[in-house]
């Protein structure tokens, strides 16, 4: 699992060939820290299908801004380089996997 | 050695225990934090780290388990029934046990639950979904691996259909419970999240039976809020502030709020329920093969 930054950001999420999924959070939220194993297993999981890359939104605050990222965890889809689909809030691992399959494809 | 009860080694169940008692001792065992200051609750007591995948690997219980142990053992509320049961799972856990299957006999026994089952069987879409996720679970139980395409399918057409209940609140909340068991039990978060998900029915069902809605709920809300604005009753602090607020302004709601905190306080029966019947079932599961080839 990647993190980027607002300088890599549209190489590494943008640009990439695969589809992404973007964890944007931050060190301070409880949630964020409670998603992180399960977003570990997705990665696994989905490791051919797609690349998870995270986005501390406390460091990058322009990355916050430009996707209008008003609360966290805040899960985006973007394929193609261009946002498909985002989920907010805390979300059980069903519900997330469900998402990324609607979402990404099968793993 | 995945899941086998204190890896088969005796000396590790005993260093468990010393660790447990040595804080229970101290004063030490809290329910939280996990692991700060020298203050330890039940991961960080025995792994001297707030690290549930090291209690796992230390000490030989299923993950699933081990991310829900704070769950259940929070649920006890005063620590010295924490330390009861914790000393309980410890103790009455075979060395060389095979915990492979503790949990899904828990996801079992929650899928199985009556008033699971009453909610789901009207829909007939729901109904099917858990006796497919049960079944499953049964054959796990039975020492199968059902496929992970298995798992996937039976779980997104439980998510599906818990989408399509619209109109049956109730059942919806026993369709979470379903989607959230529809993993293998060696899927970490498993346990957690089904416990979750019976939790809310279970707050839900609390709710109706007591006549307390959302808007009672919001109703004290704004009470309490609108008092931090004007400063009323700041003489006095937390749950007594809230109460003398809601008598003086709507003798009724406070009634209502009472009997809702009085009704919430027995809501860790069930978490609690769940994990006497964890220490059942470890008590009862068969020793590992390796185990047996060493007592033999």
């Amino acid at each position: 699992m990647r993190n980027a930054t607002e300088q890599d950001f549209d190489d590494i999420v943008m640009n990439n060939d695969k589809p992404v999924l973007v964890d944007f959070w931050a060190p301070w939220c409880g949630p964020c820290k409670a998603l992180a194993p399960t977003l570990d297993e997705l990665a696994e999981e989905y490791a051919e299908e797609m690349e998870i890359v995270k986005v501390d939104i406390e460091a990058n605050p322009a990355l916050a801004t430009r996707f209008g990222v008003r609360g966290i965890p805040l899960l985006m889809v973007v394929k193609d380089g261009a946002e498909q689909a985002r989920t907010f809030g805390t979300l059980s691992r069903s519900r997330l996997d469900a998402f990324v399959e609607a979402n990404v494809g099968a793993a | 050695m995945t899941d086998i009860a204190f890896l088969g080694d005796p000396a590790i169940k005993a260093q468990a225990l010393t660790r447990l008692r040595s804080h229970v001792a101290a004063g030490t065992f809290v329910i939280f934090p996990a692991w700060e200051d020298g203050k330890a609750n039940v991961i960080g007591a025995l792994v001297e780290a707030d690290d549930k995948q090291a209690f796992a690997d230390q000490y030989g219980y299923p993950i699933a388990f081990t991310t829900a142990l704070e769950m259940i053992v929070n649920a006890f509320r005063a620590v010295p029934a924490a330390q009861d049961f914790v000393g309980a799972l410890l103790e009455r856990t075979p060395v060389g046990a095979d915990l492979s299957r503790v949990v899904p006999q828990v996801l079992d026994y929650l899928l199985e639950r009556p008033d699971v089952a009453t909610l789901t069987a009207r829909h007939v879409e729901l109904e099917i979904c858990r006796c497919s996720v049960l079944a499953l679970h049964q054959r796990a139980i039975a020492g199968e691996t059902p496929d992970r395409k298995e798992w996937k399918s039976a779980r997104l057409a439980a998510v599906a259909t818990s989408d399509t209940i619209t109109d049956d609140a109730m059942a919806r909340l026993a369709g979470l419970i379903v989607e959230a068991a529809a993993w293998p039990a060696t899927m970490r978060t498993v346990l957690h999240d089904t416990l979750g998900a019976c939790g809310r029915l279970e707050i839900q069902q609390m709710m109706d039976v007591m006549g307390w809605t959302d808007a009672d709920e919001s109703r004290v809300f704004k009470i309490r809020e609108q008092a931090e604005v004007d400063g009323r009753m700041a003489e006095l602090e937390g749950l007594d502030r809230v109460l003398a607020l809601l008598d003086a302004d709507d003798p009724e709601l406070a009634r209502g709020f009472r009997e809702r905190l009085e009704q919430f306080g027995k809501l860790g029966d069930f978490y609690r329920t769940v994990g006497w019947k964890v220490i059942d079932l470890s008590e009862q599961a068969p020793l590992a093969a390796s185990t047996r080839e060493n007592v033999a």
